[in-house]
């Protein structure tokens, strides 16, 4: 009878399921977590005051843990960044052996929860730790990883010393108190920073006698007359992740003078869905939706629908990337289609003329891929040296190019991808094959170097895309602030329920299952949230930003 | 449900404690093999079911790993007060509840009808044919399942080229908030039918045959037996099933709701389980997400508790 009694409340407890994961590791870590919450100003406490550069490979026989997600080039290739040549040629040159752990394609976020609540952590985790809840300031003050200006100091004059140089990215890799928590991601290059825009359909275009749009008007005549005259089931389609997820960058909206999230109008921070602009964008969309013009699976379309919609001919204009998607449909469209061609369009205006105020525009510092050392690590000197390799001459061809003489010539002192590469004997596309042999095309702690992108981009369109998709977005992209850890578990709440609001309100306008009138109401709910709060909190991040 | 090693009379009210010590000992000795096959059983439930229990205390605390359970701060009910203050904390209650509630209503009687409809069938062959393929979607993984439901649903999939051929309007049926409760449920009663009737075929397997002929003789039909023998038969079954369902009456999966659903049906499409994935998963909220989860437990324990008192009292059935 007891162990009914077990099994019926075993039965009831399943629903503890987080709970679970997240206690079973620490009910028998916690002894072992709380001693080493101490134990980063021990091991990062100077030990010698040397700065010589180091030499590589590293005499050691210690083994570093390095948690990093893998490339999604290399799906159904590779299983594992062991088997990738590019990570062993790496822990050859540095010498450091290294275990790497690799969350689940698409799950890093999930992955890295997990991790962080089992107290298990790696030597090195590489994550857009600027996204951490609370920012990598509270990363560091709750123990998880270092701050990393003494290490740095020492240990990784490479790194310092492209800081020195780049005192623009320096402040963007630091927190508002000026400490340093990982080896950063930089664009080593203004033409690295545009990626992303409007792609449309040029055959179609000219086929049709139509110019490439410029304007939110022309932008309708030409979905209607793809829509009627070409037959597209979706004649505007992009990715949506529940939120519109493709118009981030601020493509159509950013005609209607706003962007989805916050943004900077004048030096002043403003969050789009709130100004009163948005409700003409809704007012554009449903009708559009209404009359077919756009992706009818608005709300669910992802990139696999995108594939199917843009290699069907089902859509004419859509918003991607130059190198996974201009690259990626292109030889496929043209299989199924020799006539077609893609082509980049510039962002959509409201005025003939005007340039556009947003568009995608990366920071020199991304996000992504921040290596940063935990509070865990054993040797954090070691780590930093393995790390700032990478910003080495050596370390920067290596990332960049590969192996000399296998995935790259230099010709004419320009190092030139090989055929293995370019024109892969095992018939792997090159973003596949590059991935194999260089870190160049995804992200990670090095400096990405422009001659990467020029061979990277081969077709005419993709190279075309970099002038064709800029815009003025320098004056209206926000900086990387981030709050104080205070704030954040503040700012996190409100915006969590803001975002609900916003995302739920815009889709069902767009769907027309409430009318555009409710978007009054919903603008008095959002006050009822606190949503003025957030804005001050923005407001005193950015002001703290200014300040370094 | 009813254990199988462990010795029934160790849980007898017994009149002293002298007693009680000699018999165990006897006990032990005469049965050891059994108390033997025992322990790893008692060592799971300690080790993963009641020992991961002693972590729900962070629901009270502000958690954060490195400082451990023991070190991280106390901060009372603010997380569950938190919670109940949520904007959306109303809506997704009401969510849960009805969406539980629809699942009791079509997806529990749906096993029993389907066994009761194989156990008629006298083709052998054709008996065995129709159950493997309904219990089939069972070993299908979830997000495969969810793949096959967002194909069929959006608007040039399987069901909307059907509607539209028979002249209807096609739309993307996974952005409608009124139809969101119904593709859960049939998409669940198609994935989970054919598995669970086996416990009920099995019930009916236990039926005394001579209670049919006894049946048949007195001139029953074929409904008659199904009515009159078959479904009193395997009704202490239904019962237990019953009172174990309404244990979980709130936890809807979240991997399936998360899978589904979209910003556009949030009206009926958010639960419990996918509010606290949202904030407790992806924005590192433990603490918050473990007093959710401990609320969740709580009001099931209740449930379950009243479910099996209410069956109690009005059929003989009844867990505990």
């Amino acid at each position: 009878m007891k162990k009914t009694k077990a099994s019926l409340l075993a039965a009831v407890l399943s629903v503890f399921m987080i709970l679970v994961s997240v206690t079973a590791a620490c009910s028998s870590n916690s002894e072992e977590a709380s001693q080493s919450s101490n134990s980063p100003t021990q091991s990062a406490a100077p030990q010698d005051n040397t700065n010589e550069a180091t030499t590589y490979p590293i005499q050691t026989d210690k083994k570093l843990t390095y948690w990093a997600g893998i490339n999604s080039n290399l799906a159904g290739i590779r299983n594992s960044l062991d088997e990738v040549p590019f990570f062993q040629e790496w822990q050859k040159r540095t010498g450091v052996p290294l275990t790497f752990i690799s969350p689940t394609a698409g799950q890093q976020k999930e992955a890295l929860n997990v991790m962080l609540a089992s107290g298990e952590l790696p030597d090195v985790i590489e994550y857009s730790w600027i996204n951490f809840p609370g920012g990598p300031e509270k990363a560091i003050k709750d123990g998880y990883i270092l701050r990393l200006n003494e290490l740095m100091d020492q240990h990784a004059p490479n790194l310092k010393k492209y800081l020195e140089e780049h005192p623009e990215v320096d402040r963007l890799v630091k927190t508002d108190s000026g400490s340093y928590y990982g080896f950063p991601f930089i664009r080593g290059d203004e033409s690295l920073l545009v990626f992303s825009g409007p792609i449309v359909r040029q055959d179609w275009l000219d086929e049709l006698g139509l110019e490439v749009p410029t304007t939110i008007d022309e932008w309708y005549t030409v979905l209607k007359a793809f829509k009627e005259k070409k037959g597209a089931s979706a004649p505007l389609s992009f990715l949506s992740e529940g939120k519109l997820a493709g118009l981030g960058n601020g493509a159509i909206i950013g005609a209607f003078g706003i962007n989805q999230s916050f943004y900077l109008d004048n030096g002043q921070i403003k969050y789009g869905p709130a100004e009163p602009q948005y409700k003409d964008f809704l007012a554009t969309m449903s009708k559009w939706y209404a009359e077919g013009l756009l992706d009818k699976n608005i709300a669910t379309t992802d990139l696999k629908t995108l594939d199917a919609n843009m290699i069907s001919g089902a859509t004419g204009v859509t918003l991607g990337n130059a190198g996974s998607h201009l690259g990626k449909w292109t030889p496929l469209l043209s299989e199924k289609d020799p006539k077609a061609v893609l082509a980049p369009a510039p962002y959509p205006v409201m005025n003939k003329g005007d340039v556009p105020r947003f568009g995608q525009l990366d920071n020199p510092f991304a996000v992504n891929g921040t290596a940063a050392i935990t509070s865990k690590s054993k040797n954090p000197e070691l780590a930093v040296k393995m790390l700032d390799y990478a910003y080495s001459e050596e370390g920067h061809m290596l990332f960049n190019f590969g192996v000399e003489g296998v995935s790259y010539t230099m010709e004419n002192g320009y190092p030139t991808y090989t055929d293995l590469m370019m024109k892969n004997p095992d018939k792997l596309a090159p973003a596949q094959a590059l991935s194999l042999y260089i870190r160049g095309n995804y992200f990670g702690p090095f400096v990405q170097d422009k001659r990467y992108s020029e061979q990277y981009n081969v077709l005419q369109s993709q190279k075309d895309s970099i002038e064709v998709w800029k815009t003025d977005a320098k004056s209206t992209k926000l900086p990387p602030i981030t709050a104080t850890p205070e704030e954040s578990t503040e700012l996190a709440k409100i915006m969590t329920d803001v975002e609900t609001l916003v995302n739920e309100m815009t889709l069902k306008i767009i769907l027309g299952s409430e009318p555009l009138s409710s978007y009054d109401s919903y603008m008095k709910k959002l006050e009822t949230l606190n949503f003025d709060r957030a804005i001050e909190i923005q407001k005193a991040a950015l002001e703290r930003f200014n300040k370094r | 449900m009813r254990p199988s090693a462990s010795p029934s009379h160790a849980g007898k009210p017994v009149k002293s404690r002298e007693i009680v010590v000699s018999r165990l000992v006897k006990d032990l000795a005469l049965n050891k093999y059994l108390y033997m096959m025992m322990i790893p059983v008692l060592a799971y439930y300690i080790l993963f079911q009641y020992g991961p229990m002693y972590g729900a205390i962070i629901a009270f605390k502000e958690y954060s790993p490195i400082k451990g359970i023991v070190g991280s701060e106390w901060v009372g009910l603010a997380h569950f007060q938190s919670f109940f203050e949520s904007y959306y904390f109303w809506r997704i209650l009401k969510n849960t509840l009805l969406l539980s509630l629809y699942s009791l209503c079509f997806e529990f009687p749906a096993p029993i009808i389907l066994a009761l409809l194989i156990n008629e069938v006298r083709n052998k062959r054709f008996k065995s044919i129709v159950q493997s393929v309904t219990y089939m979607p069972h070993f299908i993984s979830l997000i495969v399942i969810c793949g096959i439901i967002k194909d069929f649903t959006n608007s040039g999939g399987l069901i909307n080229t059907f509607i539209t051929y028979l002249g209807g309007d096609g739309q993307a049926m996974l952005q409608k908030p009124e139809l969101f409760r119904s593709i859960y449920i049939i998409s669940d009663i198609w994935q989970g039918m054919g598995w669970t009737s086996i416990i009920y075929l099995a019930a009916l397997m236990n039926v005394d045959q001579e209670q049919f002929e006894a049946a048949r003789i007195d001139g029953a039909g074929r409904l008659r037996q199904i009515w009159n023998v078959s479904l009193p038969g395997i009704l202490p079954t239904i019962i237990i099933m019953l009172i174990l369902r309404i244990g979980n009456l709130l936890s809807v999966g979240f991997e399936k709701i998360i899978l589904l659903y979209n910003p556009a049906i949030y009206d009926t499409a958010d639960v419990i389980s996918s509010f606290v994935y949202r904030k407790g998963l992806l924005e590192f909220g433990w603490s918050y997400s473990a007093a959710v989860g401990l609320f969740n437990s709580v009001v099931n324990l209740i449930l379950l508790v009243l479910a099996n008192r209410l069956s109690k009292k009005f059929s003989e059935n009844s867990l505990w």
